[in-house]
């Protein structure tokens, strides 16, 4: 084979490379992407775009089919080739550009997304990319709407207030479950991605705590965290263990129940808790023991009837209940379930609400998500809230009673606590960062006002012990 | 504190092989059973008559049977695992060990797969198609060929199962299984003829030892090739000097009773190496499904254990 030059086209790619490129590296800074270099390298450069406006992947298939399509396009077969290697040449250029083609138009939709323009906008790109771009990149009237998420690394630390000094003012407590998270992050190619940022919690056993949050607050991130199943940077104690350092051992002692009722239809609802059991109980546990757990959690939760019948033939109601049996069969201490609600009715919900109550005034602790709060808040004792900041990473905006977060947040009830907290796109009221401070403030005066008086009471107690001996 | 015992390797692989086999009768996973029998009479309706007879008909009988374990081994596993995804990884997240998962499966599609074999060679023998009588490895032919059967399924099913662990949905599954079976019916070597790199990538499909192990069990290189016989037949009408030479030869033969002796000659000529009927070819061609179920086995218990890297 031999690489066969045309002048002609080289110079037009040239020419649009240049331009192509040039608009990029005036685009980038816009989208708060920091290498600016990589807007001149072939392949890179949308590398580069796609992790600017969270298309990641998007962009590395783009480059590699950007790079790949340019070498196929210029590398001609020697003359004496058989007429199969120019076809299968022919054949992996087209491959190259239809995927090519495919990928630019997703990060192009995207990026009309992220700049507020209309998607006619690809008709000029898919003729002339290089001008859109130079556009974008030129053109001051062109700027990214603030609206639309962009994964930013260095907004992640631009909340109003430095929440790393807040910390719980109970949260030295070596019982119930203490949460110091300091970050969770996800790595997406070149880009760090900030989920979730300073939050500082202590649970004491006993307690049932609902967990609020709009969408995409991290509610699920952080419970993941929680239950050591993503670690993030934090400690995450649990009865003065160690979640992440002994997962080996703790997951058993945790409980999650997922949103979706992962469950195997077709098997009996018996089996499906009794296997359950088999799986995570310890060995030493003796079968009449086993046994005797297994009927009571189905007993607790009204599903002894039907023991005998197939999952799925069960309701929506009795399937979530199961879900819920297979991990309270081992009695777990810390015990988490998404959304245990979904989809059932008010009579229904407030009755798995009620069971789970029963769990944690057994010494457990209970952590729910759920959308429709406020028909069961009253069986709750905490409230923990999650809010996405400006720079869209999940952080603490409140814990405490429910009768405190209304004080706080000034609202009746807890769905109106959400929309406070979300932002105005999702007809919330935007005043997530506002919130967030304001918590962090309060709790940093806590913390504060605790040290101070464990000082005089140290040296309130030092006194006494002086006067004593002398 | 001290590290609490919980279920090891043999306990958990109890358990789910109890959950598959109970799901097997609550599940359609029986109806494998009666389709795998109308597929293997269709085929052998139509191939039947000739295998282990002639040379062609062996060596497409064989083909037709290998193709029937394939689909029958990929479809019983394809979407196994798959379709479960979502449960694996909550059951992995509360202890579920990958090696037992998998190791209940593979003893579950075990016995599947034998039971498909047995269904398989049921048909044939309703069928009457003429088994070989002496076997090659074991005294029986009809053993030796239920062995390979057997391992054509059951490898065919594992590579399925790795598939199935590999893929996130069952539509990924089953768009990537026609591919799967188009690779293995291409490059079995019997039918299309492979040169270069082609011919090496062939000890990579189940078809072509399954095929290979059938027509030597078979002993097709022994049997008579009827290929030129019938195109002398075709041709049996052409004149030459105003007579019909061919014609004349066909009825010579016909008469004196030597068609059959130059049939068989004919076979001599067409022989293949790998078809041997020797007790070595036909181990390295078990012993190569085995390799091939082994690599699989790997693969999918690599897949299995990180499962937990699914994103969101």
């Amino acid at each position: 084979m031999e690489v066969t030059v045309n002048l002609n086209s080289i110079l037009y790619s040239l020419i649009g490379w240049f331009l192509y490129s040039l608009g990029l590296w005036k685009l980038l800074p816009k989208l708060k992407w920091e290498r600016r270099w990589m807007a001149w390298v072939p392949g890179l450069r949308t590398v580069a775009l796609g992790s600017a406006i969270d298309m990641g992947w998007e962009g590395v298939v783009c480059g590699a089919m950007e790079v790949l399509s340019q070498i196929s396009r210029f590398w001609k077969p020697a003359e004496n080739a058989d007429e199969r290697t120019e076809l299968v040449l022919v054949l992996f250029t087209l491959i190259f550009l239809a995927v090519l083609i495919i990928y630019e138009i997703r990060i192009f939709l995207r990026l009309t997304q992220v700049m507020g323009v209309k998607k006619r906008w690809i008709i000029l790109w898919l003729f002339a990319e290089w001008l859109p771009m130079m556009v974008f990149g030129f053109s001051s009237r062109f700027q990214p709407r603030e609206d639309v998420a962009l994964a930013d690394d260095r907004a992640a630390g631009t909340c109003p207030a430095d929440l790393s000094a807040a910390t719980d003012p109970a949260g030295s407590s070596s019982s119930g479950l203490v949460v110091r998270l300091r970050e969770r992050t996800a790595k997406d190619f070149l880009k760090k991605r900030y989920l979730l940022k300073d939050i500082s919690l202590s649970i004491p056993n006993g307690s049932m705590v609902l967990l609020l949050g709009g969408s995409g607050s991290g509610k699920t991130t952080l419970v993941n965290a929680l239950i050591g199943y993503e670690k993030a940077d934090a400690t995450v104690l649990l009865n003065g263990t160690d979640v992440y350092k002994d997962y080996d051992r703790m997951k058993y002692r945790i409980g999650f129940v997922p949103q979706q009722n992962l469950v195997r239809g077709n098997d009996t609802v018996g089996h499906t808790v009794n296997d359950a059991a088999r799986l995570r109980l310890p060995a030493r546990i003796k079968w009449k023991d086993r046994h005797s757990q297994v009927e009571e959690v189905m007993d607790l939760l009204g599903l002894t009837a039907g023991q005998d019948g197939l999952v799925s033939k069960k309701s929506g109601g009795q399937q979530r209940r199961i879900s819920i049996a297979m991990e309270l069969v081992v009695d777990p201490e810390l015990f988490i379930l998404d959304e245990p609600d979904s989809g059932l009715d008010g009579v229904i919900a407030r009755e798995i609400f009620t069971r789970l109550r029963e769990v944690a005034d057994t010494g457990k602790i209970v952590i729910v998500i759920t959308h429709t709060p406020d028909r069961v808040i009253d069986l709750f004792d905490k409230v923990i809230v999650l809010a996405r900041d400006s720079g869209r990473v999940g952080r603490l905006a409140f814990y405490g009673s429910p009768q405190e977060a209304r004080t706080f947040f000034g609202k009746d009830t807890m769905e109106g606590i959400v929309m406070s907290v979300n932002s105005k796109e999702e007809g919330g009221e935007g005043r997530a960062d506002e919130l967030i401070a304001r918590y962090a403030a309060m709790t940093a005066e806590e913390t504060e006002k605790a040290k101070k008086t464990e000082k005089a009471e140290e040296a309130e107690a030092l006194q006494t012990e002086g006067g004593e001996g002398a | 504190m001290k590290k609490e015992k919980h279920r090891g390797f043999h306990a958990q692989t109890g358990i789910y092989l109890g959950k598959f086999l109970r799901m097997f009768v609550f599940q359609s996973d029986w109806k494998v059973l009666p389709i795998g029998a109308v597929i293997a009479g269709i085929v052998t309706f139509v191939v039947g008559g000739n295998i282990f007879v002639t040379q062609e008909g062996t060596l497409m009988g064989s083909f037709a049977l290998v193709c029937v374990c394939i689909w029958n081994g990929f479809f019983n596993s394809i979407q196994v695992v798959c379709r479960e995804r979502s449960i694996l990884k909550r059951e992995h997240r509360a202890g579920l060990r990958a090696g037992s998962y998998l190791a209940a499966h593979m003893i579950y599609q075990f016995l599947l797969c034998l039971g498909q074999t047995g269904v398989t060679l049921l048909i044939c023998s309703l069928a009457e198609v003429k088994f070989p009588q002496a076997g090659i490895i074991t005294p029986w032919g009809i053993a030796d060929l239920g062995i390979t059967l057997f391992l054509v399924t059951y490898t065919a099913d594992l590579m399925a199962l790795m598939v199935s662990s590999l893929v996130r949905d069952t539509t990924t599954a089953m768009t990537v299984m026609p591919f799967l079976l188009i690779f293995q019916l291409v490059f079995s070597g019997g039918f299309f003829d492979l040169q270069g790199f082609a011919k090496s990538i062939r000890v990579l499909t189940i078809s072509h030892w399954g095929l290979n192990s059938i027509c030597s069990i078979g002993r097709y290189n022994d049997l008579p090739m009827v290929t030129l016989w019938n195109t002398i037949f075709k041709f049996r009408d052409i004149e030459y000097l105003g007579e019909k030479p061919l014609l004349e030869i066909i009825r010579q033969m016909e008469k004196t009773g030597t068609r059959d002796q130059f049939l068989q000659w004919a076979g001599q000529y067409n022989q293949n190496p790998e078809y041997a009927a020797v007790p070595g070819a036909i181990l390295q061609n078990w012993g190569a499904l085995l390799v091939l179920g082994v690599i699989f086995t790997v693969v999918a218990l690599i897949a299995i254990h990180f499962v937990d890297r699914d994103k969101r």
